[in-house]
């Protein structure tokens, strides 16, 4: 036992003896701020609630994983390590410091407490919370590598419904399924909402003769393989000054069949790789998406109303 | 703990106010712990509770166009009931007997006996439905005629939407 | 009918203990923390709060929650969309997590800072560490259960880190996971994890922690040595 242990005691029930009743001094400060904290959780909880994204799907290329903000420094972190030392990074750095933590109080055990008396530990704290600060900052700065792709959530939950009930035996979209029925890519998305809910009800009704048997499908599951098949409306059109557009602005740069430049990459086929709204956010701010690109911001150089005519433009290309 | 602490305010002689004071915050502590209760019970007990006090939608089968219904006769409509069962969507298969005297308001049985459940059938020579497990007899309008039921025939409410007969199966099934 | 309340008062306090109860949890004195310095104590307790809201919305989400993967995501909508105050319990829940990692490091940091974790306090300390790490484990699992993009794409990453521990990594991947890949067994085993093992754990390293704390008694507001300012 170190010398100033008992002499620590004998003044903590000293200090104890002087002190205050736990309730109700101490109890009512800890209610204030328990409350307030309660407020702030329930204010935050009610104006913004917790997303929730599409639903889980293992081949999706385009999503960008995030850890939760709190994890966002470890996951920074490994940025800094090559492959073969991950492990250092992931495992051993983060097993060390819990440890470190654990083993605080017997690496600093001399009698000074007051954050000015032990220099080192107050230091170490706070580069520890600077360290924390700075990756975390730098994770949510880096860019999202991979095109964000908002999705309509009732738009999500009609393709996933139209999987479910495996219409894809008799339909095709994007090339891929049945023959019985029409293609849908090609066809639904023309037709009103109207018709189209009267037809998922029964298909009879508005197609007589039509070899689709009625799906007993709910109101609201209509609704949602409404609004996937509308989402598929035939896209929409580029105007005659799209060409133009494109010569004057990109065309030194980029090729488009044979005419145009080599600086960037050939665009011939960009609408079988990329669709509109992508080429759109890239043509706005290339940097987002490929920080040292070349290319500059057109945003605020065209017109929003032109850079969506290029996007529809582009988005055609090699279809 | 030291003996002072056995009168809640100890032996030091204490200032009136300085009783004031503890007396209120003991008063300002009750209050607030019994605000984060309340905030907190009833949200939970809303939460909790709701499904009792919940509106259920009502699922609505489509049978098919009212004027296909032949009148006098009954007629076993075969049909498959889409269902929400909270976050479940199911499919089941079901059927009802039929019945319409004049095409415009239509009775629809549930298609099982009411004595033990058995699918009773309709016997036309007779314009009875027989039941083949314990020969229970029902007349057109569901009412027992002989043997051991205990009820009338169960029936599913029905209506007219559009020109397509509607009914409305019991969500539950009878043990 | 006051003398029947005092006789049924005096009745419970004769078969539990009542009275004596709190005169030793509530009656204590404990050292006075003079100005601003004593919002810093109230940390702990604040961190308190948030677990019991968690434990409380915990429950109400689990009575909807189906840990399946062709069910949980529905399950998490049908909270959202149809359950009365559905959407805000799980803004709590949510919100709640945030809230438990930054009470749980702002109350360390003010034990840190103060050197609150000296003698005799070190045991006090460390189930406090421990009680950070399960803070965690109930994050990092917790974050699965709505089977959306961000749940499953973080669990992979997740879970990928640990399967780089040398030597055992692979084995603690799979572990992690139940399955190679990520599947329906991860689902389960993630939400058995988030509520029966961690709060059982958590409850009990909190019995501890607390009992500690009052044991010891809370540490007082550290004092500058007298002498230079370094």
């Amino acid at each position: 036992m170190e010398s100033w242990h008992e002499e620590y005691k004998k003044r903590y029930a000293e200090l104890k003896e002087h002190g205050k009743s736990f309730f109700p001094y101490t109890v009512f400060k800890d209610a204030c701020v328990a409350l307030a904290v309660l407020v702030v959780l329930f204010a935050l909880a009610h104006f913004h609630p917790a997303e929730l994204e599409p639903l889980a799907d293992p081949t999706d290329t385009h999503y960008n994983p995030r850890p939760e903000w709190y994890f966002l420094f470890l996951f920074q972190a490994l940025k800094f390590f090559p492959g073969n030392l991950e492990a250092v990074a992931a495992i051993i750095l983060p097993g060390l410091g819990v440890l470190l933590l654990l083993g605080v109080p017997f690496l600093d055990r001399g009698a000074k407490r007051h954050p000015l008396d032990r220099p080192l530990w107050t230091g170490l704290g706070l580069a520890a919370i600077a360290g924390f600060a700075v990756l975390t900052w730098a994770g949510m700065e880096s860019p999202m590598t991979n095109p964000a792709e908002a999705v309509d959530p009732q738009i999500a939950a009609g393709r996933r419904l139209y999987d479910q009930m495996s219409c894809a035996h008799c339909h095709k979209i994007g090339g891929k399924g049945g023959t019985v029925g029409p293609a849908l890519d090609k066809t639904a998305g023309g037709e009103t909402e109207e018709w189209l809910t009267r037809h998922f009800k029964d298909p009879q009704s508005v197609t007589p003769g039509s070899s689709m048997p009625k799906m007993n499908l709910l109101d609201d599951e209509i609704k949602v393989l409404v609004a996937y098949m509308k989402s598929m409306h035939a896209e929409e059109p580029f105007t005659a000054a799209a060409p133009d557009l494109f010569t004057e602005n990109c065309a030194a740069c980029h090729k488009l069949g044979k005419e145009g430049g080599d600086v960037g990459p050939d665009l011939s086929f960009i609408g079988t790789a990329r669709d509109k709204a992508f080429i759109k956010k890239y043509v706005e701010d290339p940097s987002k998406f490929k920080p040292d690109s070349a290319m500059p911001a057109y945003k605020g150089q065209l017109t929003d109303i032109q850079i969506e005519d290029v996007a529809r433009y582009m988005s055609k290309q090699g279809r | 703990m030291s003996e002072k602490e056995d009168a809640g305010c100890g032996c030091k002689a204490k200032a009136p106010e300085d009783i004031g004071r503890r007396d209120f915050l003991t008063r300002a502590t009750a209050a607030l712990g019994a605000v984060i209760a309340a905030a907190l019970s009833a949200t939970g007990l809303g939460y909790f509770v709701s499904p009792a006090f919940q509106r259920r939608d009502e699922d609505w089968v489509d049978l098919g166009r009212a004027g296909e219904f032949k009148a006098g006769a009954p007629s076993l409509v075969e049909f498959t009931q889409r269902r929400r069962d909270a976050w479940v969507t199911s499919e089941r298969r079901s059927s009802a007997w039929v019945v319409t005297a004049d095409g415009k308001n239509f009775t629809a049985f549930d298609p099982r006996c009411t004595h033990l459940g058995c699918p009773y059938r309709w016997d036309s020579g007779a314009s009875r439905f027989v039941c083949p497990c314990h020969t229970a007899v029902f007349d057109l309008d569901g009412k027992v005629v002989s043997g051991p039921p205990p009820r009338p025939l169960d029936q599913y409410q029905t209506k007219i939407a559009g020109n397509r007969l509607m009914i409305l199966p019991k969500a539950e099934e009878k043990a | 009918m006051k003398n029947r309340a005092a006789t049924a008062y005096a009745w419970v306090c004769e078969r539990t203990g009542l009275d004596r109860v709190w005169t030793a949890l509530m009656l204590r004195h404990i050292p006075e923390a003079k100005g601003w310095v004593c919002l810093l104590y109230t940390l702990g307790s604040a961190t308190m709060l948030i677990f019991t809201v968690q434990a409380v919305t915990g429950f109400l989400l689990a009575t909807n929650y189906a840990p399946t993967p062709d069910h949980a995501y529905d399950s998490v909508r049908y909270i959202d969309s149809t359950v009365l105050f559905g959407r805000l319990v799980r803004g709590l829940h949510h919100w709640g997590a945030s809230f438990m990692v930054v009470f749980a490091v702002l109350h360390m940091l003010r034990v840190y800072f103060m050197g609150s974790y000296k003698y005799p306090r070190e045991a006090t300390w460390m189930a406090g560490v421990g009680l950070l790490l399960l803070v965690l484990g109930f994050s990092f699992t917790g974050y699965l259960l709505p089977w959306d993009q961000k749940a499953y794409w973080a669990t992979v990453v997740g879970t990928t880190i640990a399967g780089q521990t040398p030597v055992v990594g692979g084995w603690i991947a799979n572990i992690l996971r139940g399955t190679d890949g990520m599947g329906a067994p991860t689902l389960t085993r993630f939400y058995a994890l988030h509520v029966l093992l961690l709060p059982a754990l958590t409850g009990g390293l909190i019995g501890v922690h607390l009992f500690l704390v009052i044991w010891h008694g809370i540490s007082e507001p550290p004092k500058k040595a007298p002498g230079k300012v370094p």
